[in-house]
């Protein structure tokens, strides 16, 4: 199915527009893509650094509010992303470090999705200036900075273990 | 030019370029992203919260940060300098790579004025920021996504570099 699916998408004018047909859009998604990177993790690095006992003097209430740059760091990300798989497709499904890319952004989403079912996240937003956040949520953080690390290690491994570019 | 290639073709140049080890190029190249992350995200974060987001949040705290971005910025520049030596007669014949020290340059003044212009002033966090201060926001948003821009941009303008087999380039 996955391999149907990529014959379509390769076939389509949109894969041949950000595979060179149109050669300003790969090099400027690329571009995007180091921008979502540093906006995503600059945000969220902070707040799990926070979490971890850095920087203590910030309120995290406050702290979260600036969680929509991130997501729209992600959302750069998950847009640019999708449009290199588009470009070419076969140089992605079958290479084993864009298997653990996507391992690890499903992951850190698992990780983020625990922080809000178990109300965890409410009682954080309580956490005033010099106050520790309980040990559950620095277990959160230090799980995140490793997973969104490791998302950068294989993304930069996609061309060194796999066959990308 | 003698110079370049006798510095590329040195042991530690030709290592970092063609060995087949991931801990050569391959894991030089993931620092000099994780160095890229920490330093630009941290400055942006900052940034943001100057320019008037997440507002309630004191600004004095964050002054913590900036060793986060030393700390990137010196990751970056050891495994910059270690991607410089390995192809030294291409980069430093490419003037997009000018382009990006100059933008890198400007950022980390930038970077430094905010601390003592912005975080060193007493009425902080008692007063609303200046528009000097916000201008300073501004700038260091716009010169780190310069950097980042001239970076990428290196891998299609001026001669071709990186490891052997990495065509990181439009066909």
């Amino acid at each position: 199915m996955l391999q149907a699916f990529s014959t379509w998408l390769h076939g389509t004018t949109l894969s041949w527009a950000v595979a060179g047909g149109i050669p300003w859009i790969w090099p400027a998604c690329e571009t995007l893509h180091f921008m979502g990177l540093a906006l995503l993790v600059g945000v969220v690095g902070v707040l799990d650094l926070r979490m971890l006992g850095m920087a203590k003097g910030l309120p995290l209430g406050p702290l979260q509010r600036l969680m929509p740059w991130a997501i729209l760091g992600f959302g750069i990300n998950m847009v640019t992303g999708f449009l290199f798989f588009a470009g070419d497709p076969f140089q992605y499904i079958h290479n084993i470090a864009f298997g653990f890319k996507l391992l690890f952004i499903g992951l850190a989403g698992v990780n983020v999705i625990l922080f809000y079912v178990t109300c965890l996240s409410r009682t954080v937003d309580g956490v005033g200036a010099g106050h520790d956040v309980p040990p559950a949520a620095k277990l959160v953080a230090a799980t995140s900075l490793f997973l969104w690390v490791g998302v950068m290690y294989w993304g930069r491994m996609l061309p060194f273990i796999g066959n990308a570019f | 030019m003698q110079f370049l290639l006798w510095l590329e073709r040195s042991a530690l140049g030709s290592w970092v370029r063609e060995s087949s080890s991931l801990w050569a190029y391959p894991t030089i190249l993931f620092a000099h992203t994780v160095g890229l992350g920490f330093l630009v995200g941290t400055n942006t974060a900052v940034d943001l919260r100057m320019l008037g987001f997440a507002e309630r949040l004191p600004l004095a705290p964050m002054e913590r940060f900036f060793s986060v971005m030393w700390l990137g910025f010196w990751v970056n520049a050891l495994s910059g300098t270690l991607l410089l030596i390995a192809d030294a007669s291409t980069k430093l014949t490419n003037p997009v790579f000018y382009v990006k020290m100059a933008f890198v340059t400007l950022a980390v003044v930038n970077m430094v004025l905010i601390r003592r212009r912005v975080f060193r002033d007493p009425a902080l966090d008692t007063a609303p920021l200046a528009g000097p201060a916000k201008v300073l926001a501004v700038t260091s948003l716009f010169f780190w996504m310069g950097a980042i821009t001239a970076g990428r941009l290196m891998a299609y303008f001026g001669p071709v570099s990186g490891a052997p087999g990495l065509q990181n380039r439009i066909p």
